[in-house]
């Protein structure tokens, strides 16, 4: 029985997302988002619960299989009219690509085993996690978000009933496709995600996120013709479309074909390069759609599939170093780029690319250190930039500016946010949070490969600076402000901002003290899907045979450095003095000074871009034509 | 002496101001710092920096335009300090007395603890000087 | 077991005393290099009091917060090397306490503050790499990041990592503030950018960074004594007389501009470090 109630992870959402779109009434959004709200952060909880050392599955009945197919089908016609009415010739190529190999393989399909439906072990429950609660968190925050929003274009009728429908809708799906163990109903899953992207991407209904939203359209469905073709490789050569018998089936030459495209499809819905475009154009979207799909969830699915796929990987070595090749590449190319950008969501989407570069290196190298350095990753990383991107949206519906080079002195203007934001910087590279624990699991993991660990430890030290660059550069940016304008005055903010950002700051914090504990789940994750024993754990900290990593003692020591240093410096205080300007200060103006002729002349401050040498467009395109060499070196390696 | 006393005579850091001078005394000040005289065995080290400085060696005659100037500096530097005026034109206004726009010597601005005449003034008077304003700083230290 | 915990406790607390006193002798041995007499050796613990001493002026609330979290944080790094823990831990508690100086010089709206404070972080993004790679190059040559391991182990490392040597040595005069890497608080040359990152910072806020670098500076020598774990005294004398080559060439070489810094230092130190790793893969080198 309670194996059905794991299938509710799917059909709750569904049911709340139908309601949703005929939810006109305001009282009426408000309940549905925090009946979602609790309703998954129950059952995500009661299914990890389960999952500990157990794994649950569920098989439907191939009649069920009947309703999934004719959905994916009604999806792929849909998308073949998207691209035939917006004149798009290859999302009508891609889905073409699609249909017709589908019907031929439901010819065949119930001559196929694919059994268990649905699998859940400690990854699928780890991410069901993830996906429920920071996901409905993010729904919640999406309520006042599109007010504001919808007050800010003026709009009329309002149009939050569809928003809700799909964001709760890819909850549904994003669920599906982390418990499915059917290979057909993933890819049903996947393209259901793909086709809530789309419809959130061009929710403003401008020239530029119709075009942005057909780019995210097209490079998804390359992933769903990946995964088409890797079906058919299960049918015919595995007979199973069974992910789990996939994957620890005797290795055949057509195995690592198979691995091959589904990190296909993986790299195109992570964004990796040479995909990233599509991601740099979503950014257009609502901020609520960057947060959920664009940082904590759906590119996660991608990393999710090559995870899921490391212990088949380990058969192929150099199908692995490949995959490992593109996220590093990915890695450092992003991380270098966010230097050069000034728009926050750009930043954060640059880093998101970088990061989840960072976790498909750690599942390519494939060690059982590397692989709990991806997983701390993976989860520390959807809190931390899910919170970056709830706070970016709140200050940016304030200043009505993307430009990190206008968001100066925010901690002054609006301090809870800018507090929420500059903690959630801290998070993504500081010690002692998850997120570099996670980064020094990395680097100690990618040294113990030998002569492969070379240009990976190289990749990982440059890549690693560039991060601390680009994220000091923007935290020092919201710090300047000019001596006596800094009162905090107490901010207004609605509820539901203040319930989602502080419970993700809560969450994020809450894990990196506990990382021992964090680290001792995902060895039981690890152990189900390898069946080894990686790291001895400890509250204390993360013990390996290279080093050790004492986060609670750290974590102590770092409380008692800032309480004395704000000790000290209360105790001590100071006047205020303006700063130093050659004596030329204007005395009520601090952003002055008197000049020629004795008049007040403004002064900026501004920081690095590297514009020269990384602003220009043929930067892009190279990384893109370096990716699709890189890919094409991976399949002939498979083919060969 | 004690050690706030004794510490604040053995580290003056010595912050330059030109109040239009003629450049005369700014060149003899910075014959002193060069390591002919060596003046940081004395722990003087020159800052470019009010909020850095102790001793605020100031030349050339106080004037309308550079009295806000001085003032803004003389504010921005922590206490204790003292202002040495070094060169006539400093301590009384010198050649460009009551000539138009000149308020006189810098202490029609900021109060001066130490004055050096010399047109210019010698290095050895300057060294001097500050030494003996280092006194009072020791007791403004206290 | 107990008298080392005492002995690495002793060592931790007169680090910033030892500190202290190399950057007295740094000054002392400049001025002999331009034929002067200088300050006396324990010139920095004056200037220290006499700062702690003034009166306190900021130019913001969060300044002398950063300035204490500088000095704080750079003594956690330290106290994680002495006592053996991981040096990849205590590379990034390092490079954290570096960001805590960029923000607090950044949280003024001062020019020269905020030129500073880009400088400095175009300095930590140069030598991160280089520190990362360093404890990387150890766990290479002895198999574990852990200090104390690497210290049991007892092998000269010096002759399995020539490469990383130098390349750490380039790190030196990067956060010594020395010449040629000597572009963020344009030290000797003030009235590039005044004092760079330091121009806001006065009194006690001042003095607390100073004991940082002291600290920093400790922990630097730490490292590269730690090339050496079969004899920690020859050790101690090579670190010593690396530093008395960064002062060495911070009196005969001119500023390098930030590009320059780190064009320069990353292609020589990137070349270095894996023309080193290749030969240690290659069972050239131990």
């Amino acid at each position: 029985m309670t194996e059905y109630f794991t299938s509710s992870l799917i059909i709750l959402p569904l049911f709340l997302a139908l309601i949703s779109a005929f939810s006109y009434n305001r009282t009426l959004r408000y309940v549905l988002a925090y009946l979602t709200l609790t309703s998954l952060t129950v059952m995500s909880i009661l299914t990890f619960i389960r999952a500990q050392g157990v794994i649950i599955t569920l098989d439907y009945p191939s009649q069920v299989g009947l309703i999934i197919t004719t959905l994916d089908m009604l999806l792929l016609l849909y998308f073949l009219y998207v691209g035939i009415k917006k004149r798009h010739v290859l999302v009508v190529i891609l889905a073409f690509l699609q249909v017709i190999p589908l019907i031929h393989l439901e010819t065949v399909i119930h001559e196929v085993r694919a059994s268990p439906t649905f699998l859940i072990d400690p990854l699928s429950a780890t991410m069901c996690l993830i996906i429920c609660i920071i996901g409905s968190l993010i729904v919640v925050y999406s309520l006042s978000y599109m007010e504001e929003h919808e007050k800010h274009l003026h709009l009329k009728k309002t149009r939050q009933p569809r928003f809700l429908f799909f964001m709760i809708l890819f909850l549904a799906a994003m669920n599906g496709v982390v418990i499915s163990n059917n290979l057909y109903w993933l890819y049903f899953f996947w393209e259901v995600t793909t086709f809530c992207c789309y419809q959130l991407i061009r929710h403003d209904l401008t020239e530029q996120s119709e075009k942005n939203a057909l780019l995210a359209l097209w490079v998804g469905l390359i992933g769903g013709v990946a995964f088409i073709g890797s079906m058919y490789l299960g049918v015919y050569y595995v007979y199973s479309l069974s992910i789990a018998e996939i994957l620890r089936a005797k290795a055949s030459v057509y195995i690592p074909l198979t691995l091959a495209l589904l990190s296909l499809a993986a790299f195109t819905k992570s964004a990796q390069i040479p995909f990233q475009s599509w991601l740099l154009g979503a950014m257009i979207a609502p901020t609520p759609v960057s947060a959920l799909l664009h940082s904590s969830t759906m590119v996660k699915a991608g990393v999710y599939l090559i995870l899921r796929m490391t212990p088949a990987m380990s058969n192929f070595p150099a199908l692995s170093y490949c995959i490992a090749a593109v996220g590093g590449l990915s890695f450092l190319s992003a991380s270098v780029l966010a230097i050069n950008q000034r728009e926050s969501k750009k930043v954060l989407a640059y880093s998101t690319i970088s990061n989840l570069g960072l976790i498909i290196l750690c599942a390519g190298i494939n060690t059982p250190l590397a692989l709990m350095a991806a997983m701390f990753l993976l989860i520390f990383h959807a809190i931390s930039k899910g919170l970056l991107f709830l706070g970016a949206g709140v200050i940016e519906n304030r200043v009505l500016t993307r430009n990190i080079e206008h968001w100066e002195g925010m901690l002054g203007k609006y301090p809870l946010s800018a507090m929420v934001m500059l903690l959630g910087m801290v998070m993504m590279y500081l010690p002692p949070f998850g997120m570099l624990i996670g980064k020094w699991l990395t680097i100690e993991s990618a040294s113990s490969l030998k002569a492969i660990s070379i240009p990976l430890v190289l990749i990982l030290s440059i890549g690693g600076a560039t991060t601390t660059f680009f994220w000091s550069k923007w935290m020092g940016c919201m710090l300047t402000h000019p001596p006596a304008l800094f009162e905090l005055k107490p901010e207004k903010i609605p509820f539901s901002y203040k319930l989602s950002m502080l419970t993700m700051v809560g969450i994020d914090v809450a894990l990196s003290i506990f990382a021992g504990l964090v680290a001792a789940i995902i060895d039981l994750a690890l152990k189900v899907l390898r069946g080894e024993a990686p790291v001895p754990y400890s509250l204390l900290g993360i013990f390996t045979d290279m080093g050790s990593f004492l986060t609670i003692p750290l974590i102590l020591s770092f409380l008692v450095a800032i309480v004395l240093a704000l000790v000290i410096a209360r105790l001590r205080g100071g006047s205020m003095a303006p700063p130093y300007l050659c004596g030329e200060n204007v005395s009520r103006d601090p952003y002055s000074f008197i000049s020629t002729v004795d008049k007040p002349v403004k002064f900026d401050v501004s920081n690095l871009y590297f514009d020269r040498s990384l602003g220009s467009p043929s930067v892009n395109k190279t990384l893109t034509l370096i990716g699709m060499i890189l890919l094409a070196f991976m399949f002939s390696l498979v083919v060969i | 002496m004690s050690l706030r006393g004794k510490a604040a005579v053995k580290s003056p850091w010595i912050l330059h101001v030109n109040c239009g001078s003629c450049n005369g005394c700014d060149i003899e000040i910075l014959a002193a710092l060069t390591p002919r005289f060596d003046v940081e065995r004395f722990g003087m080290l020159h800052m470019g920096n009010p909020k850095h400085a102790d001793v605020l060696l100031v030349t050339g005659p106080a004037n309308r335009r550079n009295a806000k100037v001085l003032k803004n500096l003389y504010e921005q530097t922590p206490e204790p300090k003292v202002v040495v005026a070094v060169g006539t034109c400093a301590s009384t206004g010198g050649v460009f007395y009551n000539c138009p726009n000149v308020l006189g010597g810098i202490d029609e601005v900021i109060p001066v603890d130490v004055y050096i005449p010399g047109c210019a003034a010698r290095p050895e008077a300057i060294i001097d000087g500050v030494i003996l304003a280092l006194k009072k700083l020791a007791k403004g230290a206290e | 077991m107990f008298e080392r915990i005492i002995l690495s406790l002793i060592f931790l607390t007169t680090s910033p005393i030892l500190g202290g006193i190399l950057r007295g002798m740094d000054r002392k041995l400049t001025a002999r290099f331009q034929n002067r007499i200088g300050p006396p050796i324990i010139q920095p613990f004056y200037d220290v009091i006499k700062l702690w001493s003034k009166k306190p002026i900021i130019s913001s609330n969060l300044q002398p917060v950063f300035a204490g979290l500088y000095s704080l944080l750079s003594l956690i790094a330290l106290a994680l090397v002495i006592f053996g823990q991981d040096l990849l831990m205590a590379v990034f508690t390092l490079s954290s306490a570096d960001v805590s100086m960029i923000l607090g010089s950044y949280s003024i709206r001062s020019p020269y503050s905020y030129v500073g404070a880009r400088r400095e972080l175009i300095q930590v993004l140069t030598s991160e790499p280089l520190l990362v790679l360093t404890s990387v190059g150890f766990y290479f040559a002895t198999g574990s990041f852990g200090v104390s391991e690497i210290l049991g182990l007892g092998k000269p490392l010096i002759l399995s990592l020539p490469g990383f040597f130098i390349a750490f040595l380039m790190a030196l005069p990067i956060e010594a503030r020395k010449s040629p890497f000597d572009i963020s608080a344009s030290h000797h040359a003030h009235q590039e950018i005044v004092r760079g990152v330091f121009t806001e910072f006065s009194g006690y806020s001042l003095a607390l960074i100073e004991i940082g670098h002291w600290i920093k500076l400790i922990l630097f020598l730490s490292i590269l004594g730690l090339f050496f774990p079969n004899n920690l005294l020859f050790g101690a004398v090579i670190a010593f007389l690396s530093y008395f080559l960064t002062i060495m060439v911070d009196n005969i070489f001119p500023r390098l501009t930030w590009s320059a810094m780190l064009k320069g230092v990353w292609t020589i130190s990137l070349i270095l470090i894996s023309l080193n790793l290749i030969s240690l893969f290659g069972g050239v080198l131990g």
